[in-house]
């Protein structure tokens, strides 16, 4: 249910053309846990970028849960990422001023629901990834490992159809690292969504279903996964 | 100063905030220039009547009250008066519609060039005031004020005298600051003669030159003796005692002027403190880098201090331009205010442009200490570690 | 839209940054409302005297009170006018003043002119406005005197029960006056034949004034009065005549409005500065709200929020310490002294009103949204994934 054709991306950098995808062609089925993996400048945060909704292609299609990505305006797009994607960033990116709490809450603040459902949900989502205790801290409170719960929290809280994962592991240490592919594996399969994750991390491949190779711009290959056959 | 490429580099990084500083600091430094042009006009018109040998005599009760005529004659002829002129207050309107817009008086032509020799106006155009009865000398703020040049005819209606008179000018009063305007009492009293009342008996206040400042003080005693009797009873004060006497009204203005200019200044140093500490904070990563390379805490400090300082100097030179702009264009728009009277001259002194570019590096300088000490004072290994 | 708790939350975390600004804002309301009130003060009481039921007759030609003349078959033929109102008794409410400005001492020392008014009883009736609020009104040929509240205290002998010299004599002070805040307050009201005599004036009067009756025509009683041919007399409505005696005070208008927008410009770069570093430093944020989906519109409301809470901030601060100022100074210098056209001094009272704050409160919402709009700009202006991509 993503699915991008002959997808390539240019862009400028002062005089220079950067290439940063050529033609790549990949789908992604419903439910599934999917790694892009690849050394500096594959391109493989470029793609997750154009799967998320987050910027446009050069030329080729994208298709993400049923709608085409491509014709869509700016403030079209931000409404599209606000329903169907969920995001988790390398650096956590919670709004430092905001509790646990409301960070989870913030997505659903674009969503029509009344405060006290808004609130429901957030805490539910904080207690799925066990840190119900821990709702009123602010991130400075908390530990890498924590705050990356709570950013997962809140790209789950939505109800999504894809979470994208931006190097989730980046900034974590072994165990965190662990815990963190872990939970977007379960989180995945028991609510059904689609997880890309962009990683260096090697310890990813034993947890995702299936894992695409880039190098250059240029899809090389896909092979499944670790967490297949779990 | 080797490092002040480096620290103008620095300010460059940010042009916009730079530009938005300096911007701010100049406009409060304009600010500042201009209200304090308001007391200055006080002072350069007490200190400039520096004349301490010229004496006023008027009614005691009050300058509305006129004193008779022969008390002139009565006054020259006093040991000591070495000149002594009348002035009467003829209150003539040029535009009507705008009222009294600079002070008129009718005056005796003859001594005016030795009661006030300091105010050096040309003997020649002096001559043609004593000659030419119509004749008008005119201070030179009225005359920029109006457009007026020597040769110019003008007319003035009469507002306390029911008369109207016409006037060609002959002289100025070189001072920018003065609107006087001043004519033959000759002239006004013919004028009214004519008209079918009696003519001037009245006299609004004399002045006088006393030959040896030591005589001032016995010489005010005695005029003022002389006439203690009379239905018209003096009262003589020097020149510089008139004028601060006139001006003592205007003092709680002048107290609320000085009051704004300062909550002005105040401002600025807000303003160059936030700009500072701003760019300090940011740069807390950089400058541990530095640090590690070998830069001491107080080549640090001196940086940035320096970068604070030229930051509000430049602010403080761009005030100081827009001031004397700003002040042309009030000058070409006002003219002379009674509420205002000397107050609104608006003229920016060289002493008001130092003081202005003083401000602003003393500013500079206040509000740049506590974000560079703090800077300086960072450890390095914490900033590091922290930030990288 | 993003909760507020978000911007206020930010203001609180950068507190440095935010007071500072805050304080720049609350420095030019407070300068800018001081300098406006003392000129609204000045209009106030300038343009305050007058009543519209009144007629000011003055020499044709006499700019103002002071330098006019009235013959005094003038005023004995005008008064029984059609038109003039009559009190109970049915005499003329028609006001005849002589207009001198003598020397006054201040309890500091100095020496300013101030306007005495000859009257007659007469005065209190066509001049409503002003009340006796301690003592009571003079006794012809009595050598007696009432003050102005704006006279008393400020000068030497101008209390209730002293003795005033001015002129060439000794006046008692027996009463003290109100008059809605307007330069009557300002003057020294005394006998009119009295004070003719001690100034030596053979012509008695310098003005009327004269209360037109109810349901009168007053342009044509002003009309007739002009167009007299024995006298040469221009009646005018006093709040027309006083609106032109302060015209000195809009000179001083221009220099209130350039005061404000000159510091206004400068308070705004200084908004705009702080706001730009604001972004500037939360540029992941920014990136970050925009990935999960807000809006432009949301990422701008949300940076002008906290630009115009610091803008009220410095209007609220700004605003109270102006009104407290303004009564200190206004207290310490007993009322602050303006020169009219009559040469005399205008005592006024220092008074921040809800006009001066309405202007000071506009003032800081524009230097908060003409501050705050550039940087907003930019931070909606940002693309996500720039934003996101840490430098």
């Amino acid at each position: 249910m993503i699915e991008v054709r002959d997808v390539s991306r240019v862009y400028r950098r002062g005089a220079d053309e950067v290439h940063a995808l050529e033609h790549v062609s990949l789908r992604i089925e419903r439910g599934r846990f999917a790694a892009l993996m690849g050394p500096s400048g594959s391109g493989k945060s470029t793609l997750l970028n154009i799967l998320a909704g987050l910027d446009r292609p050069t030329s080729g299609v994208v298709e993400v849960a049923g709608q085409r990505l491509n014709d869509l305006s700016e403030d079209q797009l931000a409404a599209f990422r606000a329903r169907h994607v969920g995001f988790v960033f390398q650096f956590f990116n919670l709004i430092p001023v905001l509790n646990a709490r409301a960070n989870v809450e913030l997505p659903l603040l674009l969503t029509r629901l009344g405060k006290a459902d808004r609130r429901t949900r957030a805490e539910t989502a904080l207690r799925i990834v066990g840190l119900a205790d821990r709702a009123m801290h602010k991130p400075n409170e908390m530990s890498g490992g924590e705050q990356q719960r709570v950013a997962i929290a809140r790209a789950f809280v939505t109800d999504p159809e894809i979470v994208v994962a931006d190097e989730p592991t980046g900034d974590l240490d072994a165990k965190n690292a662990v815990e963190i592919l872990a939970l977007l594996r379960d989180l995945a399969r028991e609510f059904g969504k689609t997880v890309v994750m962009v990683t260096h991390d090697p310890r990813g491949e034993a947890f995702v279903d299936e894992i695409h190779h880039l190098d250059k711009g240029v899809l090389l290959d896909s092979i499944a996964g670790g967490g297949a056959a779990a | 100063m080797k490092f002040l490429p480096f620290i103008w580099r620095q300010l460059s990084r940010n042009k916009l905030r730079t530009a938005l500083t300096a911007g701010a600091i100049g406009l409060a430094v304009s600010l500042v220039c201009i209200l304090l042009t308001m007391p200055a006009g006080m002072d350069a018109l007490l200190t400039q009547v520096a004349s301490n040998t010229r004496i006023v005599v008027h009614n005691e009760a009050g300058l509305v009250y006129p004193l008779p005529y022969s008390y002139l004659q009565k006054i020259r002829s006093q040991p000591g008066v070495v000149s002594a002129a009348s002035w009467t207050w003829f209150g003539g309107v040029f535009r009507e519609e705008k009222g009294v817009e600079f002070p008129n008086f009718a005056i005796e032509p003859e001594p005016i060039g030795s009661v006030w020799a300091d105010w050096k106006i040309e003997p020649q155009q002096l001559e043609e005031f004593r000659r030419y009865r119509d004749g008008a000398i005119v201070g030179r703020g009225t005359l920029n004020k109006n457009g007026w040049k020597i040769g110019d005819l003008v007319t003035l209606k009469g507002t306390v005298y029911p008369v109207d008179l016409a006037f060609r000018i002959v002289g100025e009063i070189p001072n920018e600051r003065s609107p006087i305007f001043l004519f033959q009492r000759e002239y006004l009293d013919q004028a009214l003669r004519a008209g079918g009342r009696g003519g001037l008996d009245i006299l609004g206040t004399v002045w006088l030159r006393v030959d040896d400042p030591a005589r001032v003080a016995p010489l005010m005693s005695q005029i003022d003796e002389m006439f203690r009797n009379s239905e018209a009873v003096t009262a003589s004060e020097t020149e510089k005692s008139y004028f601060a006497n006139f001006f003592s009204m205007l003092q709680g203005f002048v107290t609320v002027i000085l009051i704004v200019t300062g909550l002005v200044a105040l401002c600025i140093v807000f303003i160059a403190a936030n700009t500072a500490s701003m760019a300090v904070r940011e740069r807390i990563g950089e400058i541990a880098v530095l640090k590690a390379l070998g830069f001491s805490r107080r080549l640090i400090f001196t940086t940035l201090l320096s970068e604070a300082v030229l930051l509000s100097t430049l602010g403080g030179v761009l005030g100081v331009l827009g001031a004397l702009a700003l002040t042309q264009l009030l000058r070409a728009g006002s003219g002379w205010n009674p509420a205002l009277g000397p107050l609104g001259s608006f003229i920016v002194t060289q002493a008001i442009l130092v003081q202005g570019l003083f401000l602003a590096l003393f500013v500079g300088m206040l509000s740049g200490v506590v974000p560079a000490l703090g800077a300086a004072r960072r450890s390095v290994a914490e900033t590091l570690r922290e930030v990288l | 839209m993003l909760p507020i708790r978000y911007a206020l939350g930010n203001l609180a975390a950068r507190r440095t940054r935010t007071l500072l600004t805050v304080a720049v804002i609350a420095l030019v309301v407070v300068a800018t409302t001081l300098f406006g009130s003392l000129v609204s003060s000045l209009r106030r009481t300038l343009v305050g005297t007058g009543n519209e039921r009144n007629l000011i007759v003055l020499r044709k030609g006499a700019t103002n009170d002071g330098s006019s003349v009235i013959p005094l078959e003038a005023f004995q033929s005008l008064r029984f006018f059609d038109g003039v109102a009559r009190d109970a008794a049915g005499n003329p409410l028609a006001s005849p003043e002589l207009v001198v400005q003598p020397f006054f001492r201040t309890a500091g020392g100095g020496r300013e002119n101030v306007l005495v008014r000859g009257v007659e009883a007469v005065a209190l009736q066509v001049h409503d406005e002003v009340a006796i609020v301690e003592g009571r009104m003079f006794h012809p040929s009595s050598g007696e005197a009432i003050v102005g509240s704006g006279v008393a205290g400020r000068y030497v002998g101008a209390k209730v029960g002293d003795t005033l010299d001015f002129g060439r004599g000794h006046w008692r002070v027996v009463g003290r006056f109100d008059s809605n805040g307007s330069s009557f307050e300002s003057e020294v009201w005394v006998d009119v034949r009295e004070l003719a005599a001690d100034a030596k004036r053979s012509i008695p009067y310098s003005g009327l004034r004269i209360r037109a009756a109810e349901g009168a025509d007053m342009d044509a009683l002003a009309r007739r009065i002009n167009d007299d041919p024995r006298y040469a007399l221009d009646a005018s409505p006093e709040p027309a005549y006083y609106e032109k005696q302060a015209e000195s005070a809009n000179a001083l208008y221009f220099i209130v409005v350039g005061l404000a927008v000159l510091a206004g410009i400068g308070a705004i770069f200084g908004a705009t500065n702080t706001l730009y570093a604001a972004v500037q430093s939360r540029r992941a944020e920014i990136g970050t709200l925009r990935a999960l989906g807000f809006s432009r519109t949301a990422i701008v409301v949300s940076f002008l929020i906290e630009s115009l809470v610091i803008a009220f901030g410095g209007f609220a601060i700004g605003a109270t310490l102006a009104a407290l100022l303004g009564r200190l100074v206004s207290w310490w210098l007993g009322g602050i002294a303006f020169g009219a056209a009559t040469f005399t001094t205008n005592v006024i009272q220092l008074r921040v009103g809800a006009s001066d704050l309405a202007n000071a409160l506009a003032l800081a919402l524009v230097i908060g949204l003409v501050g705050g709009i550039a940087p907003a700009a930019r931070a909606a202006r940002m693309r996500p994934i720039e934003a996101l991509r840490r430098a």
